[in-house]
């Protein structure tokens, strides 16, 4: 070997990592060898087809344990009432809390319903997904054109769009918090530039906007980044294609970048969609809902319905995310169907 | 080839969780010698470093009972322990606010106490609110341990600034609304008056415009008492007496304070209470000068709610025998005494409060508030303390708080805000059993 | 087929012409005249610059240095679109969303054309390549060979200057290789349109070209018709790309010179007496000499020797592989079927005036310069 022409120092290296790569070699033998007997003898008990199972039930024990039964017991808690949490403990009371969530007058005027809290929440979370996703869907598909194109330190704004991505949703809030509120950092600007205060958090509209805004902030990244990776599957070539074609610009993103991109704009579509019907922690961080029930949305109705009021209607509260988790089913299988055509096709 | 190794760490991993649960067994059980007592405790001031200090001296006495203080955020103690307590896994002690709303869980120490009559001599007034419903008529079912009483806390530097003199102790809720908004003009403070975003804090001034909220066992929340005080809050807040900053930056039922506005001097008049005083004589310090101030008068009464936390002993506990000797010190007169001289805190204790207590401070502005709270302690309405006693009031808070703030943002006139607490409050009866109408 | 008066024609003419990708230069001056109607095939091995060069001439690479003229005129810092050109790329780019019909039709539909005369020309275009069955699948539901026939569809349809192809057949089996090489000529014959195509495949070169550009790491090495690339090939590059099988080409050591004949030992034999101009050429210089295998017969009389390593018989021809004396490897082909068997040595000669001498010299270029052997 060439060891000798090697300086001492990288020797020494090399010799430690092959220590340490040969110590690692025999621990994992070690322990395979360990393992060896009682798989074997399992084996030998289920045969070899049997063993698939063996090493797919761990997995499924924590699925059904943290997931299936939780499913099974919400719609148990729906069907049961009183704020009890002691499945035994709650009188069965059929659909009272579907009925009692159902029942309005007139579904646009959330006075006219029962549950009047259930429907704000609905109404603004409808307004909420058809604002936010748009919003999300042409931002995140602009940002991605952009990060797509002939860009000066490209690698760097990909990573600035991404970074909020990886913030935790309570930091997300928190920043945008103290930007946003009364002695926050805008309203600093904004009286440096001689304007009045603005109420960002506590007029209705405004804290609405903020909503959507900062929930579009927080998860744009993710789906520019999927957008992204769509517009660089379309092949360079269709590009030149069109070039050669005489195609002017304009023509090209509707007539060749739109439709190819079409399946991945789909996907975003109802990802967006769902996320943006489960949204809750940012949100419940920045403006707890309020002003009044403003910026409320289902799954924080469906949170404070269970936990956080003095009694837990955890009957209503299982009742209304059951209704949730159907709307987002059907999204589900919308998506899953579309992303199968756009795979067949 | 990855899947593989995925799942062939996830069967290591099942296997090696028996072994791990049977070795953390052993460990428990190694020290489980001295019987252990868990408290869940929360606090506002010093109350818990206090109180371990307490249970330091008890451990040492009583080297049988170690006892674990388990320090929690408020907010846990309100939203995770009543189901904790449902699911028969909560602590063997908890300092609680929701005095009646979770009674059932409590454990009558009467049978384990040494001296039983102590705590009817001296707690008579404080063990009614957390005696369950269809619990022992004597039953003592834990110590009181902080009395807190309403009351507003008044930055008497402000007034000085603006050259307004404070209002008298008679003054008027109009009277102190008034001035608090000149002050607050004059030095250009963002928040004249400030509440806690609760439905307690608000009762008091309620009951003062003559609002009864209780019918013997049944709630009447709606009355025109009520009603005046209600119309106070969503006048205050048109007019900017109050800020829309401080209860509109959360919604539903969620707690907001202004602890942070008042201590940054941008608060005239805050509307809080006794257990504030510890937590402003460390961050007010002396930028400022403060004082509580005599509850603003009504029509019917000048008074607060009084309130405050509970030590409990939950009746899932396996060592009842322990926790009564721990419950048994914390009330004896000497370490109740101390407790609540270096707390600050109003003792429920009728010796106590008879004799006096003389307070570990030497902060001007909690000897004037203390001096006054005392005083306010007698004056508090007997409406309030029924009120406080109910074991359902939360519910009557709740719907107050959450729908008198929808009233506030304009989402729905007040006259459907009260159609709507009534609805609520049906509704929080329903889930506990209980029919209205 | 088409009207004539639909038929555009252009010369073009690229003066040296460079290209670099940062700082690396990929095409060091290519001077190259094309003249109306040609088919001009660029030829090299991978990477030579070939693609760079077709899509520098398209104006899809802006050039970094020369100019380029179509029919006389600077079109240098023209667009691609303004160029006139049509291209079909290797991957033949048709748009994977379209029918047929709307691949054809797209180009025609930028230039706002109005729809039945999209229709016609189309449904001509579709004609001619047979393809007329075709026009509402979409690309995913076509073959190879049938996409390859959409790709110069929409070259067709847009009725452009100059055809680019840039290694249209490679994608295509060895069959159907062939089939559309010879579609291709007769298109080419059909449109009289200008025509140059890229590929790295030198029969592909041979049988379609006019004219064959051979490059070499971004240089061009020779110009010529096909014929005359393998005749006289201007250096030993071309010499051993041209041509199939391969020319080969052994070490030899001058032992004589004259104005009409040059005597070289090579190959571990005694001398060889070749019948070429000699100026310049002294005692002793080295050099190469090359002679294609078709260009080798068998004969017992024969001044070389060779040792049989393999031999293929491919029924029409045979193809006999040994070795040299000097242990130089030498490929021979012969007409016919053979007896010679493996290990066999066996005797040979070049047939005469088929031998080529290169300098050993930068460049290998002919001996004598002026190419051709005698
Ligand atoms: N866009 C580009 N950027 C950098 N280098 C390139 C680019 N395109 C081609 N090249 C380089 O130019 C040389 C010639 O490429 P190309 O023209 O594609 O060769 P050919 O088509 O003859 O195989 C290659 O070395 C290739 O790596
Ligand atoms: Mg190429």
């Amino acid at each position: 070997m060439k060891q000798n022409a090697q300086p001492p120092l990288d020797a020494e290296m090399s010799t430690t990592a092959e220590r340490f790569s040969r110590g690692f070699a025999l621990a994992y033998t070690g322990l395979m060898r360990a393992l060896e007997p009682p798989f074997a003898a399992i084996q030998k008990r289920v045969g070899i087809k049997g063993m698939a199972y063996v090493f797919v039930a761990p997995n499924m024990i924590i699925f059904s344990v943290f997931v299936a039964l939780p499913m099974i017991l919400n719609i148990w808690y729906a069907l049961t009432g009183s704020n009890r949490l002691m499945i035994g403990e709650r009188p069965f009371v059929g659909l009272d809390n579907f009925s009692a969530l159902l029942d309005c007058k007139d579904y646009l005027d959330v006075n006219s319903c029962k549950q009047d809290r259930f429907w704000r929440a609905v109404h603004n979370s409808v307004l909420f997904v058809a604002l936010q996703v748009t919003a999300m869907v042409a931002l995140s598909l602009v940002t991605a054109l952009i990060l797509n194109g002939k860009l000066r330190a490209r690698g760097f704004f990909r990573a600035v769009f991404f970074f909020p991505v990886l913030l935790s949703p309570v930091v997300v809030a928190l920043i945008w918090k103290w930007i946003l509120q009364r002695d926050g950092l805008l309203n600093a600007f904004l009286m440096d530039g001689g304007f009045e205060r603005v109420a960002f958090l506590h007029d209705a509209s405004w804290s609405f906007f903020w909503t959507v805004f900062v929930s579009v902030w927080a998860h744009m990244g993710f789906y520019a980044l999927i957008l992204l990776a769509g517009l660089q599957a379309i092949p360079a070539d269709l590009y030149e294609a069109a070039e050669m074609d005489g195609t002017p610009k304009w023509r090209v993103f509707w007539r060749i970048t739109v439709p190819l991109l079409l399946p991945t704009l789909l996907v975003v579509v109802i990802l967006s969609l769902i996320r943006a019907v489960q949204a809750f922690d940012e949100i419940y961080v920045l403006t707890g809902g309020g002003p009044g029930t403003a910026t409320q949305f289902i799954v924080q109705y469906i949170y404070e319905t269970a936990f956080a009021n003095q009694v837990h209607l955890l009957g209503l509260a299982a009742a209304a995310s059951l209704l949730v988790a159907v709307v987002l089913m059907v999204l589900t299988l919308l998506q899953l169907r579309i992303s199968y055509h756009g795979k067949t096709s | 080839m990855f899947k593989q190794l995925k799942t062939i760490t996830g069967g290591l991993m099942a296997l090696c969780m028996p072994v791990a649960a049977m070795m953390a067994a052993a460990n428990t059980a190694k020290a489980a010698d001295p019987t252990e007592v868990r408290i869940m405790w929360y606090s506002d001031g010093n109350e818990g470093d206090v109180m371990r200090d307490l249970l330091d001296r008890f451990e040492k006495q009583n080297p049988d009972i170690k006892v674990t203080l388990d320090r929690v955020p408020y907010k846990t103690v309100v939203e995770q322990l009543p189901a904790l307590l449902d699911s028969g896994q909560g602590p063997d002690l908890a300092r609680v606010t929701d005095l009646g709303g979770l009674s059932r869980h409590y454990l009558d120490l009467r049978p384990h106490l040494k001296n039983a009559k102590y705590f009817d001599d001296n707690f008579a007034s404080s063990l009614p609110w957390f005696r369950p419903a269809n619990g022992n008529k004597d039953g003592i079912y834990g110590v009181m341990s902080q009395l807190a009483l309403t009351l507003p806390l008044v930055n008497t530097t402000l007034f000085q600034q603006a050259g307004i003199p404070l209002p008298g102790p008679k003054a008027t809720w109009d009277d102190w609304a008034k001035a608090s908004k000149a002050v607050a003009d004059k030095v250009k403070a963002p928040y004249p008056m400030a509440f806690d975003r609760s439905g307690h804090r608000i009762s008091g001034m309620s009951i003062s415009m003559g609002g009864k909220f209780i019918d013997g066992d049944k709630p009447a929340l709606v009355d025109a008492g009520f009603k005046s005080g209600m119309k106070n809050l969503v006048d205050w807040h048109a007019n900017g007496t109050m800020s829309k900053a401080l209860w509109g930056s959360v919604g539903g039922t969620a707690y907001r304070g202004a602890t942070e506005e008042f201590a940054n001097a941008q608060v005239v008049f805050y509307m809080s209470g006794t257990w504030q005083f510890t937590q402003f004589a460390k961050t007010v310090a002396k930028n400022f000068e403060w004082q509580a101030v005599a509850n603003p008068c009504g029509p019917a009464a000048c008074t607060g709610m009084p309130g405050g936390a509970a030590l409990v002993p939950i009746k899932a506990t396996k060592n009842p025998q322990a926790v009564a000797r721990v419950v048994e010190y914390f009330a004896s007169e000497p370490v109740y005494e101390e407790y609540h001289a270096r707390t600050l805190f109003l003792p429920a204790h009728a010796g106590l409060a008879k004799k006096g207590i003389n307070y570990v401070t030497d902060d001007a502005n909690v000897k004037k508030s203390l001096a006054i709270a005392v005083e306010q302690v007698a004056q508090t309405s007997p409406i309030a303390f029924k009120f406080q006693g109910y074991e359902h009031n939360r519910i009557l808070f709740n719907a107050m708080i959450s729908r008198v703030n929808q009233a506030i943002s304009g989402e729905m006139s007040l006259d459907d805000a009260y159609t709507r607490m009534q609805a609520d409050i049906v509704e929080g009866f329903a889930a506990k059993g209980i029919k209205l109408q | 087929m088409r009207p004539e008066s639909d038929i555009s024609m252009a010369s073009l003419t690229l003066d040296t012409i460079t290209k670099s990708f940062g700082q690396l230069e990929i095409l060091h001056g290519i001077d190259l005249d094309i003249a109306d109607g040609e088919f001009v095939v660029f030829v090299g091995p991978s990477g030579c610059g070939k693609s760079t060069l077709l899509r520098v001439i398209a104006g899809l690479e802006p050039a970094t240095g020369g100019t380029i003229a179509i029919d006389g005129e600077d079109v240098t810092h023209h667009s691609a679109a303004a160029r006139g050109l049509a291209m079909v790329f290797q991957s033949y780019a048709l748009y994977p969303h379209m029918s047929v019909y709307d691949n054809l039709a797209f180009g025609l539909e930028n230039m706002r054309m109005p729809k039945d005369q999209i229709a016609q020309r189309v449904n001509t275009a579709a004609q001619l390549l047979q393809i007329d069955k075709l026009l509402q699948r979409k690309p995913g539901q076509l073959s190879g060979g049938q996409r390859q026939r959409v790709a110069i569809g929409r070259a067709i349809t847009r009725n452009p200057k100059i055809f680019l192809f840039d290694e249209p057949l490679s994608n295509l089996d060895a069959e159907l290789r062939v089939q559309m090489r010879i579609e291709l000529s007769k298109l080419h014959k059909d449109l009289k349109s200008t025509m140059i195509y890229v590929t790295h495949d030198q029969v592909e070169a041979m049988t379609m070209a006019d004219k064959i550009v051979v490059l070499r790491d971004g240089r061009i090495e020779q110009i010529g018709k096909p014929l005359d690339l393998y005749n006289h090939p201007a250096n030993k590059f071309v010499a051993g790309f041209i041509g199939s099988p391969r020319m080969n080409f052994i070490s030899a050591r001058v032992t004589q010179s004259s104005a009409t004949r040059v005597s070289v030992s090579c190959g571990g034999m005694q001398d060889t007496a070749l019948p070429v101009n000699g100026t310049g050429l002294a005692q002793g210089d080295m050099v190469s000499l090359g002679i294609r295998p078709e260009h080798l017969e068998l004969d017992a009389a024969g001044d070389w020797t060779l040792t049989v390593d393999v031999v293929e018989q491919l029924g029409g021809t045979s193809f006999i592989h040994g070795t040299l004396p000097s242990n130089e490897a030498l490929s021979i082909a012969v007409n016919g079927q053979t007896n010679v068997s493996h290990g066999q040595p066996i005797r040979i000669r070049p047939k005469p005036g088929m031998v080529h001498l290169f300098a050993t010299t930068e460049g290998e270029r002919a001996l004598p310069p002026s190419s051709a052997s005698v």
